[in-house]
């Protein structure tokens, strides 16, 4: 499964939306209501998920969409 | 049953943590795990004369306060007592867990460590207060501000529960709290609430009252008041208010001539009795309904004796098994049911 994918499926299943209504431009916080806490469980999801070590909070305030994310763990297509 | 004690939490930590946990484990068995300063820990079990008791001690040398940013503090502070009893209970080392602590950082220890049940949106606190003719949960009554349908849903459904396997009420009648009792009163959120909870309700999965009035929470409308954290928050302050302001006012009267502290001392122990039905100490606490483990918080405020009850309601809810029973619904608690 390409990274852009995955990412999605775990914002699907967090935030309980369609996968396929995901884009590159879809934002945490503007598009998904997502709060501090969202962010923060977000980003706990995806360190584990794509075992990348533990993401700053610097790097984390500057993350604010799907393809940021994608961007960050290492794009594969 | 293993109880994870949060010892650095509270106003009054650790001194009203070690001294509740002594209390409980005197009182009702159990085993006991306090997290926090080993050193100081030890030395006021010494002073508790806890020798015996089925008490034993984790250290962690970091503490959460109440000014540390809620969503981050427990990845900051990784061998802070919050974030190491968090850990022991995800990783098994006790049933439940109880802190005094940053409500805020509770609610992401409980989401970020322990984890929601599968299919919960938002763990809910709630508080349970007496009414009339009873009790009543609010739910929730402070942990999530801002609120979608679909929470409030599951708050429902959540605290039914809880009132049914932990208090004991067979039928919970489940009201929405809003600004008049007509179908068609409230903001979207209340309007769209109430649609999902009539539906559930018609269909028999909850029983669904109505909408509920502030005024009529308190005089047993329902078993089970739904409302968002921020609206949940301002009802409980009042009411705390409310009762501290007719405690007062009461006594004041009592207090005004001799007949009338003569009349004192006939209803003292029911009056006594009567106030007790409002404090903190003697209600405990409240379980972070939603999360997969039971994680217990008490007041911040807590003396040795409301760190007790809330221990007690802690194997309560534990013996309820209430986590089990979400896990068993959730497939109900949607919109798309």
């Amino acid at each position: 499964m390409l990274v852009f994918e995955k990412v999605c499926s775990i914002l699907a299943e967090q935030f309980g939306v369609d996968a396929d209504t995901l884009t590159r431009e879809t934002a945490f916080v503007e598009d998904l209501g997502a709060d501090s806490l969202d962010v923060v469980e977000l980003m706990m999801s995806i360190e584990e998920e794509f075992d990348i070590g533990e993401i700053s909070e610097e790097e984390a305030a500057t993350i604010k969409t799907i393809g940021d994310l994608v961007a960050r763990i290492g794009d594969d297509d | 049953m293993k109880l994870i004690i949060d010892a650095m939490s509270g106003d009054n930590a650790p001194e009203a943590l070690v001294s509740g946990c002594v209390m409980a484990a005197k009182e009702f068995g159990q085993e006991y795990v306090l997290v926090g300063k080993e050193d100081i820990i030890r030395d006021l079990l010494k002073k508790e004369k806890a020798d015996g008791l089925p008490i034993t001690v984790r250290n962690a040398t970091e503490v959460v306060d109440m000014h540390d940013d809620p969503a981050r503090v427990l990845r900051r502070k990784k061998d802070s007592s919050m974030a190491v009893a968090f850990r022991m209970l995800a990783d098994g080392e006790g049933d439940a867990m109880v802190s005094a602590g940053n409500t805020g950082a509770q609610l992401s220890g409980a989401t970020l460590i322990v984890k929601r049940i599968r299919g919960i949106r938002r763990a809910a606190l709630p508080t349970l207060l007496p009414t009339k003719t009873g009790k009543v949960l609010l739910i929730d009554s402070g942990a999530n501000v801002e609120c979608t349908p679909e929470y409030l849903l599951q708050f429902a459904f959540m605290g039914s529960f809880y009132m049914q396997k932990v208090v004991g009420v067979e039928k919970p009648r489940v009201g929405l709290i809003n600004n008049g009792t007509e179908d068609s009163k409230g903001d979207p959120l209340r309007k769209e609430t109430y649609a999902l909870l009539k539906k559930a309700g018609d269909e028999g999965r909850i029983h669904f009252v109505g909408n509920v009035e502030g005024n009529d929470i308190m005089l047993g409308a329902c078993d089970v008041a739904v409302t968002d954290g921020f609206t949940g928050n301002v009802v409980l302050k009042t009411i705390e208010g409310a009762a501290k302001f007719l405690g007062s006012g009461i006594k004041k009267v009592f207090l005004t001539n001799v007949r009338t502290k003569l009349g004192y001392l006939f209803v003292k122990p029911q009056l006594k009795g009567f106030m007790a039905l409002m404090d903190s100490s003697e209600i405990g606490g409240a379980p972070f309904l939603g999360v997969s483990k039971p994680v217990f918080k008490a007041h911040g405020s807590s003396n040795a004796r409301a760190i007790r009850s809330a221990i007690m309601q802690a194997i309560r809810y534990v013996e309820g098994d209430v986590v089990k029973t979400i896990e068993e619904n959730i497939d109900q608690m949607t919109i798309s049911y």
